[in-house]
């Protein structure tokens, strides 16, 4: 558990790094933060919080940097024996038609994945991996400082029942929901 | 590795939908998927099935252990044959060879099954013994045999006393495939999936897996998952014990968890469980697979050793 958390400051360290090198009078800047609901092909929902940045200095805002956690302690796990799980995730995304209130996204996600085995003689199973993820998908800006976004992603780190989490799948689909903390 | 995986994924996926034309598979009369050879459990019941091979069990062979073996998904009865070699050879235990319903026949005939009639045939082996006064009735299933007992226990159908132990080999809650998840999708493009079979399984095994089937088990693996996520309480008096190979290329291990996490003995308390350092799916059955070692023979005997003092302590 040390572990992801660690990895997980990183990652906001990472990503803190990048804002800063934005603060400037001639930068715009956009910060949201909300909700994501998640639910893998055949298995949990997890639910968690994301948060999503970018500025004019990133492809003009082409370029979003963001994190995310994702588990399913606020999902399938809630009153029940699902197991319970957490995804650590640093993402980039690239949005294509950036103006326009519906656009589509592409997004390379990073980050760490932890299973609770709950008992130790289950420990001699892989429960951990570094994922790595792509996912695809539409955005939308409402009028008042909202959006919202669907999106399908595939997994790379998926476990193939020799190596890999047994309970990391492949195949996810998003719905997220955003405020917009500040937009300069 | 993983991302060759996924564009082999993403080819395939393209592939299929192209060259989804023939969804007949080409088979000949040396495959149990042709109308030539069936599993031989339905030329001579008697021999497979205690409860035809014993007209009148006298009060000896009433209170000595009976175990219902099930095979798993595409199998036949082969699957058990190397513990019921084991099991006459020690004497003690009567071996009742289940074949699933829908398994061992046609290809026809395997593709037009659900999950419910594989189920079928274990039902109505297990009336079939207590009809007849049996009271020690005992079960091992492997793989997808495992989930259907458990529907089976979740649906009542096992009376409280009505079995004393539950053992299951390898089952499969979660296919190390994932790929199976999508095969609502992709089946039906698909049309079908060869297996590779050594020589020796070929006529034990299905060659060719109509998607139908992997759909019904599909629907089976997600549904007892679910109903696991919700828990299940075992029958008073029965015990039940998992063993479950680490890396299995069929069924994820994951799946030893979700059973430890949603089964449970009547008294609420956790049921058994052990971890078997393998790599073979249903390391119980080692008859006709090639590149056997010594390891696997010994986690076969161990195996087999531990249910055979479970039955008969």
């Amino acid at each position: 558990m040390i572990k992801q958390i660690l990895l997980f400051i990183f990652l906001w360290g990472s990503s803190a790094s990048v804002f800063a090198q934005s603060d400037s009078a001639e930068v715009s800047r956009e910060l949201k933060a909300g909700i994501r609901f998640q639910k893998t092909q055949k298995l949990y929902w997890e639910n968690g919080f994301s948060i999503d940045y970018t500025c004019s200095k990133l492809w003009d805002k082409r370029v979003h940097l963001g994190l995310s956690y994702t588990t399913s302690r606020l999902g399938s796990a809630i009153n029940s024996n699902a197991i319970k799980q957490d995804n650590y995730l640093f993402n980039a995304s690239y949005h294509f038609r950036h103006t326009k209130s519906l656009h589509p996204i592409l997004r390379l996600n990073l980050g760490y994945f932890y299973a609770d085995m709950e008992n130790e003689i289950f420990e001699v199973l892989d429960h951990t991996a570094f994922m790595v993820a792509i996912d695809a998908g539409i955005y939308y800006q409402f009028d008042f400082p909202l959006t919202m976004g669907f999106t399908a992603g595939y997994n790379l780190s998926s476990g193939n029942g020799s190596t890999g989490p047994g309970s990391l799948y492949p195949i996810y689909y998003q719905l997220s929901l955003f405020y917009t903390l500040f937009k300069q | 590795m993983k991302k060759i995986h996924f564009l082999i994924s993403i080819i395939a996926l393209i592939a299929i939908s192209f060259a989804a034309c023939n969804k007949t598979p080409d088979i000949d009369d040396s495959m149990l998927d042709g109308d030539k050879i069936f599993d031989p459990s339905l030329y001579d019941s008697a021999k497979y099935l205690v409860s035809i091979r014993i007209d009148n069990p006298t009060t000896a062979q009433i209170n000595t252990p009976v175990l219902i073996a099930a095979h798993g998904y595409s199998a036949t009865t082969f699957e058990w044959d190397d513990f019921r070699n084991y099991a006459d050879a020690k004497g003690g235990v009567l071996v009742s060879q289940v074949l699933l319903g829908g398994h061992g026949r046609t290809y026809d005939n395997f593709k037009d099954a659900s999950w419910s009639d594989w189920q079928a045939s274990i039902i109505d082996e297990y009336k079939a013994l207590r009809a007849k006064g049996y009271n020690n009735i005992n079960f091992v299933g492997s793989s997808t045999a495992c989930p259907l007992m458990i529907n089976l226990i979740e649906n009542n159908v096992i009376d409280p006393n009505g079995m004393r132990h539950i053992l299951m080999i390898d089952p499969i809650i979660v296919p190390s495939d994932k790929i199976l998840t999508l095969v609502g999708v992709l089946g039906p493009m698909l049309g079908y999936i060869e297996s590779n079979l050594s020589n020796e399984e070929e006529g034990h095994w299905y060659q060719f897996r109509p998607q139908e089937t992997l759909r019904e088990l599909m629907k089976l693996i997600d549904k007892i998952r679910k109903d696991l996520e919700n828990s299940i309480y075992l029958p008073s008096g029965v015990h039940a014990k998992v063993y479950k190979s680490i890396h299995d290329p069929t069924a994820d291990a994951i799946s030893a968890l979700m059973i430890y996490k949603g089964l449970f003995n009547r008294d609420g308390s956790k049921i058994e469980v052990e971890m078997l350092d393998s790599k073979i799916h249903v390391v119980t059955r080692l008859n006709g697979r090639e590149n056997v070692s010594s390891h696997d023979r010994d986690i076969q005997k161990k195996v087999f050793d531990d249910m055979y003092q479970i039955l008969t302590k």
